[in-house]
């Protein structure tokens, strides 16, 4: 690029004119390599009113010198005239520049500075041959000469270049040096005349309102200030120029059409005959050009620079509000055209600038482009279908032939421009998809294509899914349902994903359209019941899709399950149990939705499912629980996790010196998790559900409240899955309800009891316990069979003729869920044994029940030993036990052996002995033989019988064994208490002697030697005064034989007192040593004291 | 004056719409759904395009049309509200559709500040869809 727009050359050179007088053939020789010099190097251009200093390459074009050429000093048009003025010479000797060089220069140097031009330059070349060497004088060279004469204080005005011609490595220097001098005065003189021009042009916006004012002339002349900033590679800068441009002219349009200042405007409404296409690239603006051409030209200018500048992608972003600042202004201006040319050239416009986009187009900025393209694509597209509609050439239709007209108007208005072969030009495409329909629908399918492609690229999905509805509205068209539906789907699911409800039910609209165009009634049937149940769709609309709904379940094959959507929503779900629900009852659910549908339905069955709950600890955990019995609508709906509220928390961070460091919030984020791609599954089991009882059920519009049942027939956890309302063959089925709405069912196994009456079981007699058998939530096998065992000594028996038995079994018999069954267990336990066992072994359970029993027998005994003197009685006790009155009669007494003889001394007859009642007998023993040192053990049976009342025959036996010791007698102990001398009676308080005499019983016993006496005095009758016990020790003798001690004793109160108790003992002495061991044969023999 | 306002909620829900013609309403929602694809660009920092301040909540124009110009407003809390303009409208410069912005997201503030009004729903308010109107109307 050299700044000469030579690849283009029908543009206009802008560049500078140098004229060049002097000796012109030495100019010749060396005119190709300064032109080419010249623009090879940039240059610092400086420029008035602050603004940048820009570097530039400036070029010029050589002209020879004439005086008639030469411009005006206040001429604007400097630019068009010759600038820069250059005398060259090869004078070296200066007699010969005495006599005529320097007066041709003078005369030339005169007309410059008439015409007051300072921009000149003079040359001299000189052919180096080393004579400059001998040099000695200064100021002798023909060019000090001129300098001297000329220009005396500006130095730079003249110059020496060694011919390059015959350069060496030293020419090159002055070259360089001559060259740079020109590019920079060059500039100087271009720098004024572009200032000047600038004014100008200024000048003229200034009086753009004026009458007889013409933009085009206006255009020219800023169009020229544009070229030559381009020509100087500024390609920024002339853009600006073309920008201003645009601007004004889009000012004019605007403003002008009211004002009616701009008569000019009139010259662009004409009626448009020609719409060629915009190209870019080399342009011409045709002599009076319409908007059309004007507008195309001008962007054509401004894409020019872009693409210098290497912004492709903006003239891709500027193509958009271009065309429609064309569309925009055609209409402004009420330019009347042929309908569909604009049409037309908007798609030959955005045609050509897409496809120098994609000839400019590198791989790294692919995707720059695309955010531009994709619009362009779109609108293209758009803009073909139009020209489709127009001219009948829409899938389904045949162009009339006034549309074929039409066709022709329009291929006549394009013009010709072909492309290279295998690359057709925009406006061979257009011409083509015009002419033949097939070639139509693949231009625009593919441009519709291009369009989503590009989108999706840019991730503008929404503009994809757009631009997917008008490719599906075409395909439909084109009668390829499967197409439109799948376009009109993914609009859909972006829709709903974005909550645009209307837009969603106008998708349903078009999708239903589309399957019944197919004549596909199960998704038809889809589509118009989502329709019917939508809200934003108007009342007339969804009663006539309602209808359509109804009319297609009637043909429907299989059944069609579609989710409630927005068609019924779930606003309530309580289960109406009281307290856990028992197995083998009815669970109650009460169910409230709202229908959306316009008007009332018949459903032929309401379902809800129940499901087990997830035995896997993970699902358990993913999942959230009702934790009451109602669900509403308000628990039921699902919070978008990017919508809740953060959880802000504080963060002060303090310096060790417990300063505050910094402070701030933090917020802990939800897990975000990533939407599931693949919808819930729909249709779970319902298998297991509660149902409606009356079917079928009419579902009013609105407000609906259900009831359903089902018998709880398994025990476990479920929870409240899904609803399905099923109309016919159409059904309709929600999402999984969540938060799970637990619903309980619990069992309630039988229990078997052994009850006893109230009183104590007694031993020996047969009484009556109750087998109570209680039924749960279900009813045991009939046949089964219960076991009882009991320990040995126990029988049982439950029925009433059978013998008692150890081991029993008992059948079950009908049975009926909570109810309870209680049989008589008849039992007995033997006499004498106490402790029980019955052991039950049932048939729903593994573990026996152990009952343990106690029997306590009728009557207890007790036995005493009586002594007066020699003689002894035996006392039996006996003490009713039993509930009731027990008869007892035949009281015996018998001891083992012949020792003794037992004498009774009871009466004859029977006693009743009540409960609790004690009755004693009483029989004397009476020995056969004295009693000797060593006492058999008496080994005594005590036996009454007994029954329970009069009219029983059955008498039971009651025995009773105790074994009596120690019956000898061997002290007599005489106590007797009387006054002290001088009293005559005892008195209370006054002291009494208490003489105790102990004396052995018979004298061949063998008598121990000392006895101890203790004086028991009961307390508060007598108390003992001085010792209360001691020690007598018999001796050998006769007198010695009877112990006799007085004791000190005081009665306490008056009346007739008992004696002192005393008791004695045998007493070991303490110096046996072994005291402790001796103890133990003790034989304290309790003895009444008289 | 506006042709059609749009407030969009964070989840890109629309909870919001007024249309000077309510015909054309359904027309409308398209564009304006379209348009958040631009919005979302713009508001996405990693995206090239996206150039502008963070703290300027006017976006300016997101995309013209041959007849409509639309334009669009970001709240800190993510609330986009969309202004279609008539592209024959040309008396409306940028401050003035900024003002208009302004004046909507006043009446938004507004209408949140209600404590009847939950966050997140579609705004039903008449009296909002009035002043809404209003502002449509006087620009």
């Amino acid at each position: 690029m050299n700044g000469m727009s030579s690849e283009d050359g029908s543009l206009v050179d802008r560049r500078p004119i140098i004229t060049c007088s002097g000796e012109i053939d030495v100019f010749s020789t060396i005119e190709n390599n300064l032109s080419e010099a010249l623009p090879q190097e940039a240059c610092e251009w400086r420029r008035s009113l602050g603004r940048p200093i820009r570097s530039v390459h400036i070029g010029a074009t050589f002209a020879p010198y004439s005086a008639a050429g030469l411009p005006k000093g206040n001429q604007w048009d400097l630019i068009r005239q010759p600038l820069f003025h250059i005398y060259w010479t090869e004078c070296s000797d200066v007699d010969v520049y005495k006599s005529s060089v320097k007066e041709d220069i003078e005369t030339w140097l005169k007309e410059l500075s008439s015409r007051e031009i300072p921009d000149w330059l003079i040359v001299v070349v000189e052919n180096f041959d080393g004579k400059r060497a001998n040099k000695l004088l200064p100021r002798t060279t023909v060019l000090d000469k001129i300098r001297a004469d000329f220009a005396p204080k500006q130095g730079d005005r003249c110059i020496s270049v060694i011919n390059p011609g015959k350069s060496e490595s030293r020419s090159a220097d002055s070259w360089r040096g001559l060259v740079s001098r020109i590019r920079h005065l060059l500039l100087v003189a271009y720098a004024r005349a572009v200032s000047r021009l600038e004014d100008h042009v200024r000048q003229q916006r200034e009086r753009r309102n004026d009458p007889g004012w013409d933009f085009m002339r206006y255009f020219h002349l800023q169009e020229e200030l544009a070229q030559v900033l381009e020509m100087l590679g500024l390609y920024d800068e002339a853009l600006v120029q073309y920008d201003e441009l645009d601007v004004l002219f889009s000012q004019f349009v605007a403003n002008g059409v009211s004002s009616n200042s701009a008569a000019w405007l009139s010259n662009f409404q004409k009626p448009l005959d020609r719409w060629h296409g915009l190209k870019l690239g080399q342009s011409h603006l045709a002599k009076s050009p319409s908007i059309l051409e004007l507008r195309a030209y001008l962007f054509a200018k401004q894409a020019h620079m872009l693409l210098l500048l290497n912004k492709v992608w903006e003239m891709a972003s500027r193509c958009l509000p271009f065309l429609h600042t064309c569309t925009r202004e055609m209409s402004i201006l009420e330019v009347s055209s042929p309908e569909g040319a604009l049409a037309c050239w908007l798609f030959l416009a955005a045609m050509e600038v897409l496809q120098t986009c994609d000839k400019f187009n590198h791989a790294d900025e692919a995707e720059d482009f695309s955010f531009h393209t994709a619009g362009l694509w779109e609108y293209a597209s758009q803009k073909l279908r139009c020209l489709g509609e127009l001219c009948g050439l829409l899938p389904g239709g045949t162009p009339t032939s006034e549309q074929l007209h039409i066709v022709v108007l329009l291929s006549s208005g394009m013009g010709d421009n072909p492309g290279p072969p295998n690359h057709p030009s925009p406006t061979d495409k257009l011409k083509e998809a015009l002419c033949s329909q097939d070639v139509f629908n693949k231009t625009y399918l593919e441009l519709t294509e291009l369009s989503m492609c590009t989108y999706k690229h840019t991730g503008r999905l929404r503009s994809a899914r757009l631009v997917g509805r008008q490719a599906s509205s075409f395909y439909l068209l084109l009668g390829e349902t499967q197409k439109a539906a799948a376009f009109l789907g993914d609009a859909l699911r972006n829709f709903e994903a974005d909550g645009w409800r209307e837009l969603v039910a106008q998708a349903h609209i078009e999708l239903a359209e589309c399957y019944r165009r197919a004549g596909d009634p199960a998704k038809l049937v889809v589509e118009a019941a989502r329709v019917a149940g939508a809200s934003e769709v108007d009342t007339l609309e969804r009663w006539s899709y309602f209808e359509e709904m109804r009319k297609c379940i009637e043909s429907l094959q299989e059944p069609v399950v579609i989710p409630f959507g927005d068609i019924i929503k779930i606003m309530n779900v309580s289960v109406k149990n009281d307290g856990p629900i028992m197995q083998d009852t009815i669970i109650e659910v009460e169910l409230v939705i709202d229908s959306n549908f316009p008007r009332e339905f018949v459903c032929s069955n309401l379902m809800m499912s129940l499901e087990p709950e997830p035995t896997t600890e993970k699902e358990k955990v993913s999942e959230k629980y009702c934790l009451g019995r109602t669900l509403t609508s308000k628990d039921m709906k699902t919070q978008d996790p990017r919508l809740q509220r953060l959880k802000m928390k504080k963060i002060l961070d303090y310096k060790q010196d417990k300063q505050l460091a910094m402070a701030g919030v933090s917020s802990k984020f939800t897990v975000l998790k990533r939407k599931d791609s693949v919808p819930p599954q729909i249709h779970r089991d319902f298998s297991n559900c509660l149902e409606v009882n009356k079917l079928p059920l009419v579902i009013t519009p609105g407000l609906n409240t259900i009831r359903l049942k089902k018998k709880a027939d398994s025990i476990g956890k479920y929870f409240i899955g899904q609803v399905a309302v099923h109309i016919k063959k159409l059904h309709l089925i929600s999402l999984p309800l969540s938060p799970r709405l637990l619903v309980e069912i619990k069992e309630e196994g039988p229990t078997l009891k052994l009850y006893k009456t109230a009183a104590p079981l007694l031993s020996g007699i047969e009484q009556t316990m109750n087998l109570i058998l209680t039924i749960g939530s279900y009813s045991v096998e009939s046949r089964s069979i219960i076991k009882l065992t009991t320990s040995p000594g126990l029988a049982v028996q439950v029925e009433r003729d059978n013998p008692l038995v150890n081991s029993l079994e008992i059948e079950v018999g009908p049975n009926f869920p909570f109810s309870s069954i209680r049989r008589h267990l008849r039992i007995m336990a033997d006499m004498l044994s106490k402790d029980h066992q019955v052991t039950i072994h049932c048939p729903w359970s593994a573990k026996p029940i152990v009952v343990n029993l106690t029997f306590t027998p009728p009557l207890a005994a007790t036995w005493k030993l009586q002594t007066v003197e020699l003689r002894k009685f035996v006392q039996v006790t006996v003490v009713g036990q039993c509930e009731k009155d027990l008869i007892a009669e035949d009281a015996v007494l018998s001891v083992a052996g012949e020792t003794c003889d037992i004498v009774a001394r009871n009466c004859e007859s029977s006693q009743i002995i009540p409960n609790g009642l004690s009755y004693s007998y009483m029989w004397e023993i009476v020995f056969k033989r004295q009693l000797g040192a060593d006492l058999p053990t008496l080994k005594v049976e005590f036996s009454v019988k007994y029954k329970l009342d009069d009219k029983d025959d059955d008498n039971k036996l009651f025995r009773y064994f105790f074994d009596i010791n120690d019956y000898q007698t061997l002290y007599i102990l005489d106590t007797n208490v009387t006054p002290l001398k001088g009293n005559e009676f005892c008195r209370a308080g006054a002291v009494c002697h208490l003489h105790l005499t102990i004396s052995p019983a018979a004298e061949h016993l063998p008598v121990t030697q000392s006895v101890m006496y203790e004086v028991l005095a009961e307390n508060g009758v007598w108390a003992v005064c001085g010792r209360t016990a001691g020690v007598v020790t018999f001796g050998d003798g006769a007198e010695e034989r009877a112990g006799e001690v007085t004791l000190d004793v005081m009665p306490l109160c008056g009346g007739y007192l008992p004696t002192p108790l005393v008791r004695v003992s045998r007493y070991i002495h303490g110096e046996a040593g072994t005291t402790g061991k001796n103890t133990g044969c003790h034989r304290g023999c309790g003895l009444s004291v008289e | 004056m506006a042709v059609c306002v749009a407030i969009i909620g964070k989840d890109n829900a629309p909870k919001f719409f007024a249309c000077a013609n309510p015909e054309e309403e359904l027309n409308f929602q398209y564009k304006v759904l379209s348009s958040l694809d631009i919005v979302e660009e713009k508001l996405n920092p990693t995206v090239k395009t996206s150039t502008a301040d963070l703290r300027e909540l006017y976006l300016g124009m997101l995309y013209s049309l041959e007849t409509h110009k639309i334009y669009g407003y970001v709240t800190n809390t993510k609330i986009k509200i969309i202004i279609i303009v008539d592209s024959t409208n040309t008396s409306l410069r940028d401050n003035e559709i900024k003002s208009m912005f302004k004046k909507i997201h006043s009446e938004y503030a507004d209408v949140v500040c209600n404590p009847f009004y939950i966050p997140g729903e579609p705004i039903t308010s008449k009296s909002f869809a009035m002043n809404i109107k209003s502002i449509m109307l006087q620009a």
